[in-house]
Parts: structure tokens; sequence; C-alpha cells
């Protein structure tokens, strides 16, 4: 809310500057987000009048007029179209320096010397449209410094107010708090009734009571909508941020910044019949002042007459009743709709008002009567006419009462951590303009009508710290009974596993939650992706299943930015809406792409292979000691490369892939290399072993080596297990530490050597079981395959 | 017979072990004399041909002379180990100021990076972690955090719906229920993780993440968590700076509040207050929506941007940098 600080002043005494305003706002919850002057120095810049003006006789567009308001008459030539006899506009004096820097110097324009400048509004700095000259009211008084006849000596205190602050949304309401805060006295104002000059009244029928409880017309005969609003009305519409649209709106407009009131006014010619105030049928339509037609649902709430809606309850009023340059006679609405059947209703139809703003957060229910007299005032003496009585349908049982509220001295001091006095709590409420009865200790609370936010005893309390103020309340540091909730230590931290890939040169990133559903499709992982209702764009549009399309887009854009090698991860959720329902779960995205080790002038650089990737998983899961049997399959992800692509299985479940990129997406990606990407499950990730110690042998142990030549297709882990298998308690470990094709191997097979670690926990071994272990190993290797052995 | 006196003989084996170049050659000089069959080995095999009178004077002068070589050579000896020792040195040395052989360099994200040093700091205080999903419904997100439907306050955050009428969550503070309603006070935790909101500007992100905090207990005050945010805060900057906690609204909490941390220019002096928490005293319909009664307990809880702790501590002047992943804006956080 915008509210200029000598508005404000007229309604309350204050004796500190705007600055010192918006910083007692923001300490009591009102945020101030900008104080700002209403219009830059405008010095020398006087009310001008237009004495003459003719043609300039060298060019068309141009003007050259007398003007007064200067020492003496000046002559001026200017390009305005509105530049006429007669007309009071903004005069520039010779030396003045305008807003956006020009200095005004006499000047020959086509020949002719021209002594000053006739100004716009942009030129000005009070304004961003421009008709011409900004037209100034016949009665300005010419010669008069303009920022002194337009009170531009001012400043707009730009205010954030919470929802629960609807008391707020007028310069009453404001001033109210302000005085509350301050001590500083209210201006008192009361707004006189209207007497009635003529008997016509409208017929009100309240068939939704709940929604309306109170619906306040009132007619007025005879209005002149050409009438001008005056100036003071104008600027102070416009320091909120309101454009003036015809003295009848304008007034409306202003009795909502005053007193928070939403009004509205109808053509009455429009109207046929009662006014009824019910639900609206759903797929009504109604064309809105903006001029959209839109078709209404039930739970809205329409002002109708006896033919059709003629305006959106408390939100917008439609266009065919609205007042127009043709409207004589009017009635005046000012009303009460129970927030809950406006809330959300003016967002479902793209509009934000500042009366649906401020009956979804609440008006005051006492207010209407008042609000409507003020109107009739203004509006009567702007645009004249002959007003009707105040016709007010009422049903009181559906007016909202003010609770009273008990507040306990004790509970409130407990809740603070304080210990504020009676007498302290006492005056806050009082200056809030709370009605207070004393219980012993505690209070009865009744909250001003316009306090929608008063209900409950916490909400008492948050006034009196509020009030009282945040920064004189006690602190109190941390302490409180200590307890010990471990996490336990079968689950490894994300911390530690994160740290662990930075150490081994990984740079962690975080991607986007939501991505293309093209981008999933492209990948192949669109299976089970969950689309929002409301993507903020189509590439963000769906829950990501993997973070596989993270990882590919941050590297993509960094190969572009010509970086070579990196290797990066992501952990993170991941979605997926399946069969089974809709799961999260956290995973651990890889991406290595590159060189194998960094670039060093001892060696040939290498390049990545699958065996770095896999190293890295494997790492990991030794590291941690992961709970469980680990293997890897071969997969057929469509996004891996067919040969270098595998599952990772952890007692048999698949727990994460990795492999190189298919050399076809590496195409359609368009990169200059190739990448090798893993995706883990960090619940398994994270679920490690409890180390329980056996007994180490002391004995020492002993190696042997076997060399066999066999068919290429064998895979190594199935030889490795069948060694594992057939060593008996004396084989510690096995491994495979080379592989040889090439000469004295036959086509389609390998040579594989692996070594053997013997040992037993409580003996040395002797040669005969060392050769009979070895041996027995070979002998399962070669009834199972066809092996032959090499040297 | 001629006879070879021993002191011919170590003078000339000195000249050899002189002349010996190396630690092979000085041990043939050693065998040539010293040896099994050596001259002066020889001299001493021959000492029993001598007349007994002069066979213990000629025996003490070849001993003298096989004391003085083996002296001898044990220096030559050491000499030549220290020569050859230093030539090794010599042929082995590498230009130290070459580079050593690494991993390219891996590093921490700067927004967990900020988050991991918050979780540090509060678990010392001893709040545990709790963690909750990503897709919440309208219960955890809202209604059991006093967001009536409909209300002016939902449109404080701009909600991603699923087609269904979930929601991705707009704060962690749905854990808070989560945790409340699985277990009894007290409680203490902090429940980082993402957060989302359809808003995406120059100081929007469509995603971020939250760090909320839940104590709930008997007695727990205002100035309780007026003394928890202000220790907090100045234990994340590592200085102590001025924080003012300002009324505001959140529906969750009553009396609500944003603190503000009053920043230090560059020169040292107070700069702007800087929006950094919003916190408050749990709201009692939330307690009661979790099954504990709000005369018997209080909580406070409180609810911070990790990016923008990140952004103040590390300087970071543009929220947008953190999702783009350039490799020259990240290397920077190791």
């Amino acid at each position: 809310m915008k509210i200029s600080y000598r508005w404000l002043k007229e309604w309350v005494t204050l004796d500190i500057d705007a600055e010192q305003v918006a910083e007692r706002f923001t300490l009591a919850g009102l945020e101030v987000d900008d104080v700002s002057p209403v219009a830059p120095p405008l010095n020398g810049v006087v009310v001008g009048e237009i004495l003459t003006a003719e043609p300039h006789p060298d060019a068309d567009r141009l003007r050259v007029c007398t003007v007064a308001g200067d020492e003496q008459v000046r002559t001026i030539v200017c390009g305005a179209p509105n530049a006429r006899v007669g007309l009071k506009a903004p005069l520039a004096t010779l030396g003045t320096v305008l807003p956006g820097g020009l200095k005004i110097k006499p000047a020959k324009l086509r020949g002719v010397r021209s002594e000053g400048m006739l100004c716009s509004e942009p030129e000005l700095g009070l304004g961003e449209e421009s008709g011409g000259l900004l037209e100034l009211p016949a009665d300005a008084p010419t010669g008069q410094a303009l920022s002194d006849y337009l009170g531009l000596d001012d400043q707009v205190l730009d205010i954030d107010l919470t929802p629960n602050r609807a008391d707020c949304l007028s310069v009453r309401g404001l001033a109210r708090e302000l005085a509350a805060l301050t001590g500083a006295s209210l201006t008192q104002r009361p707004v006189e009734p209207v007497e009635p000059a003529i008997d016509d009244r409208p017929t009100i029928r309240l068939e939704a009571p709940a929604d309306c409880p109170r619906y306040i017309g009132r007619i007025v005969r005879g209005v002149n909508v050409a009438a001008a609003t005056p100036g003071w009305m104008v600027e102070a519409l416009r320091r909120s941020g309101i454009r003036s649209l015809g003295p009848i709106v304008d007034v409306t407009n202003f009795v909502l910044l005053e007193l928070g009131q939403p009004m509205h006014a109808f053509d009455l010619a429009t109207l046929t019949g009662d006014i009824v105030v019910r639900r609206a049928r759903k797929g009504e339509p109604l064309q809105l002042l903006d001029g959209r037609d839109i078709a209404l649902d039930d739970d809205m709430l329409v002002i109708a007459d006896e033919q059709k809606p003629l305006a959106l309850g408390g939100v917008m009023g439609g266009l065919p009743s609205a007042v127009s340059d043709e409207t004589r006679d009017i009635l005046l609405e000012s009303a009460w709709f129970d927030p809950r059947v406006i809330a959300g209703r003016a967002r479902r139809l793209g509009l934000a008002t500042e009366s649906a703003h401020r009956f979804e957060r609440g008006v005051d229910p006492a207010l209407q009567r008042e609000a409507i007299e003020r109107a009739t005032a203004l509006i009567i003496e702007i645009a004249g006419g002959q007003p009707g009585p105040v016709e007010e349908a009422l049903s009181a049982s559906d007016l909202p009462v003010q609770a009273t509220v008990r507040l306990r001295l004790d509970r409130l001091n407990r809740l603070l951590g304080a210990e504020l006095d009676g007498a302290t709590v006492e005056r806050i409420l009082l200056g809030l303009g709370m009605s207070v009865e004393r219980d012993g200790d505690d209070f009865l609370v009744q909250a001003p009508s316009a306090r929608r936010d008063i209900a409950i005893e916490v909400d008492l309390i948050e006034e009196v710290a509020r009030v009282y103020g945040y920064d004189r309340l006690p602190t109190r540091r941390p302490g409180g009974g200590l307890s010990i909730e471990v996490a336990s230590e079968r689950r490894l931290p994300e911390l530690t596993l994160r740290t662990q890939l930075i150490a081994r040169g990984f740079q962690e990133i975080l991607t986007w939650s939501f991505v293309g559903e093209d981008t999933l499709k492209q990948l192949g992982l669109l299976d089970g992706a969950q689309p929002l209702a409301n993507p903020l764009s189509r590439d963000m549009a769906v829950l990501r299943t993997s973070l596989l399309p993270g990882l590919l887009d941050t590297a993509g854009s960094n190969l572009r930015r010509q970086h070579p090698d990196f290797r990066l991860f992501e952990t993170g959720v991941c979605f997926h809406q399946g069969k089974d329902g809709f799961t999260e779960s956290r995973r651990l995205g890889l991406l290595m792409t590159g060189l194998g080790e960094g670039e060093h002038f001892s060696a040939r650089p290498r390049a990545l292979d699958f065996f770095d990737l896999k190293g890295e998983v494997e790492q990991l899961i030794s590291l941690n000691a992961c709970e469980g049997e680990f293997s890897f399959e071969r997969s057929d992800l469509p996004w891996l490369h067919p040969g270098q692509g595998a599952t990772l299985l952890c007692d048999g479940n698949p727990v994460g892939w990795l492999g190189q990129l298919h050399p076809l997406l590496l195409d359609q990606l368009d990169w200059p290399q190739t990448a090798y990407v893993a995706e883990l499950d960090l619940a398994m990730l994270t679920r490690r072993r409890l180390p329980q110690a056996a007994p180490s042998s002391r004995f020492p142990q002993v190696r042997r080596d076997i060399s066999f030549v066999i068919d290429e297709t064998v895979p190594a882990s199935e030889i490795l297990a069948l060694v594992h298998a057939s060593g008996g308690e004396l084989l510690h470990r096995a491994a495979i530490f080379d592989e040889y094709r090439g000469q004295g191997v036959a086509a389609d097979c390998r040579s594989l050597s692996i070594s053997l670690i013997l040992r037993h926990i409580s003996r040395t071994l002797s040669d005969t079981e060392i050769e009979e272990a070895v041996q027995a190993v070979l002998a399962s290797l070669r009834s199972r395959y066809d092996i032959k052995m090499r040297g | 017979m001629t006879t070879v006196s021993p002191e011919g003989l170590l003078e000339q084996a000195l000249e050899q072990v002189q002349q010996a170049t190396n630690e092979a050659s000085l041990d043939e000089v050693r065998v040539a004399y010293l040896g099994k069959k050596g001259a002066l080995t020889g001299l001493l095999k021959q000492l029993g041909q001598l007349p007994p009178e002069t066979r213990r004077e000629a025996g003490q002068a070849v001993n003298r002379c096989k004391q003085a070589l083996e002296t001898a050579i044990e220096a030559r000896h050491e000499t030549l180990h220290r020569q050859a020792i230093e030539a090794r040195l010599r042929a082995e040395q590498v230009d130290i100021t070459m580079p050593g052989r690494t991993l390219p360099s891996g590093g921490p994200h700067p927004v967990h990076r900020a988050l991991d040093r918050i979780l540090a700091i509060f678990g010392q205080l001893g709040f545990n972690v709790a963690t909750g999903p990503e897709v919440e419904d309208d219960h955890y997100n809202f209604g059991a955090l006093n967001f009536p439907e409909h209300h002016p306050a939902r449109a404080m955050h701009d909600t991603f719906y699923l087609p269904d009428g979930r929601v991705l969550r707009t704060h962690t503070s749905p854990v808070q229920i989560r945790v409340m309603e699985s277990s009894e006070p007290p409680v203490r935790i902090v429940a980082p993780g993402r957060v989302f909101r359809s808003d995406s500007d120059q100081t929007h992100t469509p995603q971020f993440h939250q760090v909320e905090g839940l104590l709930v207990d008997r007695d727990v005050s205002f100035a309780d968590l007026k003394g928890l945010l202000s220790e907090f805060v100045n234990a994340f900057f590592e200085e102590s700076l001025e924080v003012r906690l300002r009324p505001s609204y959140f529906p969750f909490t009553e009396p609500s509040a944003e603190v503000d941390v009053r920043w230090r220019n560059e020169d040292g002096s107070p700069g702007r207050w800087l929006e950094v928490l919003g916190c408050g005293i749990v709201h009692p319909n939330v307690l009661a929506n979790c099954g504990i009664d709000p005369e018997e307990y209080t909580g406070y809880a409180f609810g911070l941007g990790v990016e923008r702790f990140a952004m103040l501590r590390y300087r970071v002047n543009d929220l947008r940098l953190f999702f783009e992943n350039d490799l020259n804006f990240l290397g920077q956080f190791r």
C-alpha cells in the first residue's frame, strides 16, 4: 500500500518525519519497502498562464506563446498540441534545471527567441504518460511555485502489509496504528450524514445473507460526470498509485484509500428492478469493467438486478452497468462481504483489484454507512446531484461478532520470557483501541471492529509484544536440557560421501528438479515422469526422474565454455510415478569427462575409460563398507553405450547404473568428446556395515599366480566367483592382475592372470597344502571352461 | 731370497688406494693386499721362515702396515661412498617447481557448503536433522500449518501444483508437522531441503534451499528464540553482528518475526539491515493439529534461506549463479 506522508499527517498529529514514520512502522511489523519523494525538486517551476498563442512563422508544429508567471511576461516557443490561450501549465523559468538534467536557458527556436519552457508531466518527473502540457486547474494561482501549489513537498511510503493487517489498508487505519505506536493523537474527522434531497431509494434483496450480511445502497440523481476532479484528490490518488478516471470513480477510490471501504457506483439507468445479492449460477456470463467476458462459478457472489449479474461482488464491477460519460443518475454501493466468498476468486480469474484485496483480508464490518455518507458528500461537492436516503439491507445475525478474548498476564510473560506488568499491557491494549476489562490478573479484551485478526489469546500477546517492541523484550542465551540423539553409525552421513567425492576430483553441482518432457524423451527417461500442473516453462514441465538430464546439461554448457576435463556429481531427489504409486528417491549422479588423470609432463595423457568410472563406484562402496553383496551386470539402458554400460546390483537388486554415454546420444548433444555417467541409489550408498573385528592371521601369507587362456565371452566376475568357491578356506583373496590379447593367444580368447593369496589363521602353510589349493582352483576352472594354461 | 718389505708393500698399496675411483676397484686393492692370498697376508704367512729373534719384530711391522692399510681403505671407502651418493643425488635431482600429478580439483557447491555449516552449528546446539518429501499434500504444506483454504496467506507462496492437487513443498515447514505427529516433545530438529516457488526473476529462482528449525518443550519463550538466532547468526558469520527481530506474519507462528542483520560495509562501518530469517512462537493451532497440548508445551520455529546465507557469506551478488553450475564460478568455493 502506497500512502503519502502528508495525507497521513491530516489524520494524526505527527512530530516525526517520513523516514521516522517508516522506521516505526517497520519495527512494528508494517514493513516499509520504500520512502520516496512524490516529485523531484522543482525549484524554478511555477504555475504559468498562456496569454497568447500564435503559430510560429517558420514551423508548422510550433507555437509562439506569451506566458505569465515569471517575473515578467515571457515569450515561449512551445510544441505541445494542447498549448492554447488561457491554459494554466507548469512553467520552467530561466535557470531551472529539470529532473532530466535539462537547464533552461534563453534559446532561439527557428529564429524566435524563447525564454523558458512549458512542461509536461514526464518532463517534471511526475508521470510516465504525456498528452502534452500538464493542464492545471483554471484557479491555480499564476506565478505560485508548482511544488507549493501541488503540495509536492511530500513523500510516499510504500508499505508491504502482511495479510493479517487488513485494518491498515487505509489512511485512517495507518493513522490509528501510528497513534498506537507513537502515542500521537488521532485527528477526529467525523463524517456528517448527508440529508436526502429526494425520496428515491433502491430495493435490495439479500439472497446470500451469509456471504453478504450488509448491503447499503443510495441513489444520487443528476450528477455531472464531466466535472473535474479537484487537484488535491487527483494528487492524493496519484500518490497511492491510482489514476484519475472521472469524478465518481475517483471518489469511490478516494474513500477506499481514506477509510478502507471498497465501494462501487452503478449507472442507475442500466439497472432493471431490484438489486439482488446472490450466488452466481454456474456459467452465467458477465462482462467485467476491464472488458473481459467471463463465465461465473457458483461459488462466486454477484450483485444482480432482476435480469442479470451487474458486478462480481467485492471483486470488480461489470462494464454494461458502469458509470460512463452518459451517466446522469447513479446507485452507490457500500457493502460487507465475507472474506470466504471473496478469497481466491480474483486470483482464479487472473484479477488483482484493490477491492478484492481488502475484502479477502477482511474489511471493518461497521464501516459501510460512514463510507457511503462520506462518498455522497464528496460526489455532491464535486459533481453535484441530489442524494436519496441511505437504504440498508442487513442480516445482523450473519455479521461477524468481535470475540471477547481472555488474556492471562502470566501466560503472556511466560511465552515472551518477559516480566511486563499489568499496567503496561493494559496501556498498550487501550492504545490499540481495544476495550479492556480486568478480571484478576487477566484481561478481557475486545478489539475494535476493524481488527479482524484478533480472535485468540496469542493474537493479543503478539500485539502487546509488537507495540512494546521486540527489541525491548529479553533475550536468553541458548541453554536447556542436554539430550543425546546420535545418528546411527550404520548410516554414512551424506556429507562424508560428498567430501570423499570432492577429494577424488568431483565438483558438486545443484541442478533443477524440473526438466523438459522432450529432454526426458530424448534420453529414454520419460517413463514415470510426473508433470506439473502449472510449470514455469516447457523445459521445466515435469519432475526429474533421474539426475542425468542435469548432469548432461551442466556438462554440455561447461564443455562449450571450453573446460575439457572435469568430474561432476549431484545428490538429490528424483521422482517417479509408477504402478505402485509415487516415489521419491535420493540419488547420487556422477559424470566424468576428459583425461584419466590430470595432464602431466611425465606421461602421455590418457583418456578416461569405463574402468575409471567403475573404479570410482567400487571405491565408494568399499571405502564406506556399504552393506550388501555388490555385483555388476551388463546393461542395455538406452542412454549408455551397449558395450560399456552396467547395472549395479546390491544383493541382486538393481541400485544404480554406470557407463559411457551412447555415441548416438553424443551426436544429438553435439559434444566434442564422450563422458562416463553413473547414477546410484543414495540409500544403498549410505547404509554401511558396522565393523566387527575377526581374528587376523599372524602367519605368513603366500602368493601364487596362475595364467590361462580362456574364451573372451566368459565374464571375469564369473571366473573370480568360481576361483573363490574352489579355493577353500586357505584362499584369502584372489584378483585379476593381467589381461592379454594378441600374439600367442587365439582370436576370441584372452589370457588372464590371477593372483591367489593363501594363508591359514593358525599355522604356516606347507608347500603341499599350497600346491593342493592351487590345483583345486585350476581343476575347477578346467572342469567348467576350456582353458589353456600359460607359463 | 728377495724379501719384500711390508713398508714397501704399504706404500705401493696406499698409492693404489688413492687411485681407486670406485668401491669395486678399492675392494680389488683390499683383496690384493689383505685378502687370503694378498701380499701382506703372504708376508705374515712367511714369518715362520724367519729366525725366531727377528720374527716378532717383523710380525709387528707387518701388522702395523696391515692396520695402516685397512684404515686407509676405510677412509677411501668412506670418501668413495660419499662421492657415489653425491653423484646419485646429482643425477636424481628434479625441478621441484614442476607441477605434481593431480586429479581435476573437485569442490562443494556453495549452497551446500553454507548448508553444511548451518547444520553443523545447529548440530552443536543439539538440533537433529529431520527430512521430508519434496512433493507434499495440501495438509502438510498448508492446512496443518494453519493456512486456511483460500486464505491470502497462501498467495504469499507461489505454489507449483501437480495435476492431482499435491504441491511441490513451498517451504520445509511441513517437516515440523511430520516430526510433531510422529514424536513426543521435547522436539529439537532442523529440516534442510529443497523448496519450490513458481517465481523466476533476478532475485527469485523457482527452487531454493531452506532450513527449518523447530524446538518444542515446556516453557520455551520468545526470549529463547531471540537468543538462539542471534547466537546462530554470529556463529555463522564469525562476527558479532547486530541482530534485530521485527514483527511479521506467518500463519504457523505467533508472535512472528523477521530477523534482520546489520551488515557491515567493506570499511567496517555499520551498513544496511538485511533480512535473513523468519521465525516465531509456534501457533497453538499448529501444536493442536499435531496432538500437542499448547497449554503444556510451547515452541519456536524458524526458517532460513540457504542461498541468502551463501550469498552474504561468500559475497555472491546474483542468486541465479547458483543454478547455472558454471565451473568457473563453482571452482571458487573449494
